[in-house]
């Protein structure tokens, strides 16, 4: 009898591109891994503001590296992720809130639909290929109009602070529970590391689905 | 006829403990992929100020998070690293102009001794482990048989020595016998210190005395100089950068974790931080 599923919660926000990396990897191992994939809906504003981070694009060559970077690990992971030119004010004009309230409104409603409906949103950001996640529109409009109730608003802080206190100072973040110890693992590149702290089986980015437990 | 290595340029500093992940993962695989690894000795502090960029350290949060993350990275690379309690002020008040300016000269005059004195200045900042109790070179089955100091881990360690699968020893401390080494995190601002480096090498002292008296001269100040400034121009924000020149293009890539990504581009294997070696080309 298989040992019981390892828990690993996800913090990420999609106003964050290498959470949306780290995300796809995670959602394609959580198939092949003795592993319970909770995604925790976050603020990544709030997350740099707790822990007095600034985003990195503020320096202007990692703002230039991150162009280059985020190409490369798009085409290496296989997501279709492209940054426009002007992204840094994408993310500091446009911000998140709505749309991570509304991924925490998903979350508390219909969880199942939340894998899906992120990588929508993520599409919508930072990918000219846009899909439709499945949700019907009386769904996705009873859902805008939770996004300002103090449920919602409670619940995507508590999950921030949950991120905090984890020690983050960025997006994503993966938390593993194993043997009753905790590791908190920062960054879309943690990934093989991740997989040696499971005892699990590193097979790149793009894991063969034909390993797929069944 | 195997097409021409490609060359990566390894821009690192001993300050850097990142940089040492990096460099032993490129050291695995120089003899795995078609390239040619170039080790380009450079100053952190200088790519920090030229880029405007900080330490990590010095956000508490990342602090915390550092100590762990390498932690976990060494064990999972193989790579006996620890990162003292006060690893920040070892950064910040010793620094590395001396042992990079070292390192530079040892470029300059003896090449092929770069990796192995590159090294054991890692190892006097950042282990506490003897580098004669780990040894990170790919040995054959006759390198271990005649090497008097790991006939000690044929007893003790239950490797497979006979399999052709080596991997590189990191010796569990309750195993060894008590001759073992304390603290090694030494000041490698001392000339004692590098020098002692350099012997572990396999310098000998003249040779080492001698590079350490052109530590000031004007070539080798230039050379690193000239050496942290490419760095910049390729963009650099810290250590380690590696840089990949394929098909005319430049690829630069910054941190040990990049290195998955580096064989995609190389359209070679990715076969973790400690490959196998029986897949060495001879």
């Amino acid at each position: 009898m298989t040992p019981a599923p390892r828990t690993l919660e996800l913090f990420y926000d999609v106003l964050s591109p290498y959470s949306w990396l780290g995300f796809e990897v995670l959602c394609r191992y959580k198939k092949l891994w003795n592993i319970n994939l909770q995604l925790r809906p976050s603020l990544i504003a709030a997350i740099m503001k707790d822990s007095g981070n600034q985003p990195p694009a503020l320096l202007p060559r990692k703002a230039q590296y991150l162009q280059n970077d985020i190409r490369l690990l798009g085409q290496h992971i296989q997501v279709p992720i492209q940054l426009p030119k002007d992204f840094f004010s994408v993310i500091l004009e446009k911000g998140s809130l709505s749309a991570m309230r509304f991924l925490t409104a998903v979350n508390l409603e219909h969880p199942k639909m939340l894998e899906k409906v992120s990588r929508e949103l993520w599409m919508r950001v930072w990918s000219r290929a846009a899909e439709k996640a499945g949700m019907s529109t009386e769904q996705a409009q009873g859902l805008l109009e939770k996004i300002s109730t103090p449920k919602v608003k409670n619940e995507l802080r508590d999950t921030t602070n949950a991120a905090c206190k984890y020690g983050a100072f960025g997006l994503p973040v993966t938390v593993a529970h194993l043997d009753g110890q905790t590791h908190m693992l920062f960054g879309s590149d943690r990934m093989e590391l991740l997989a040696h702290l499971l005892g699990e089986k590193w097979m790149g980015p793009v894991p063969p689905a034909i390993n797929a437990k069944i | 006829m195997t097409p021409a290595p490609r060359t990566l340029e390894l821009f690192y500093d001993v300050l850097s403990p990142y940089s040492w992940l990096g460099f032993e993962v490129l050291c695995r695989y120089k003899k795995l992929w078609n390239i040619n690894l170039q080790l380009r000795p450079s100053l952190i502090a200088a790519i920090m100020k030229d880029s405007g960029n900080q330490p990590p350290a010095l956000l508490p949060r990342k602090a915390q998070y550092l100590q762990n993350d390498i932690r976990l990275l060494g064990q999972h690379i193989q790579v006996p690293i620890q990162l003292p309690k006060d690893f920040f002020s070892v950064i910040l008040e010793k620094g590395s102009l001396s042992a990079m300016r070292f390192l530079t000269a040892v470029n300059l005059e003896h090449p092929k001794m770069l990796e192995k004195v590159s090294r054991e200045l890692w190892m006097r900042v950042w282990s506490r482990v003897r580098t004669e109790l780990w040894e990170p070179a790919w040995e054959t089955l006759d390198g271990v048989l005649t090497l008097p100091r790991t006939i000690s881990s044929i007893l003790v360690l239950p490797f497979p020595l006979f399999t052709g699968l080596l991997v590189p020893r990191l010796h569990p401390l309750h195993l060894l016998p008590a001759v073992f080494s304390s603290s090694q995190d030494e000041d490698i601002s001392e000339p004692k210190s590098i020098l002692a480096a350099a012997e572990k090498a396999g310098m000998s002292t003249e040779q080492a005395q001698g590079l350490l008296e052109k530590i000031s001269t004007p070539k080798v100040k230039n050379e690193l100089r000239d050496t942290t400034n490419a760095a910049c121009k390729y963009g650099a924000f810290g250590l380690p950068v590696t840089v990949a020149h394929l098909d005319g293009q430049t690829h630069m890539l910054f941190g040990s974790d990049r290195m998955e990504l580096l064989a995609h581009l190389l359209g070679e294997k990715w076969m973790g931080p400690v490959p196998p070696a029986i897949n060495a080309k001879i």
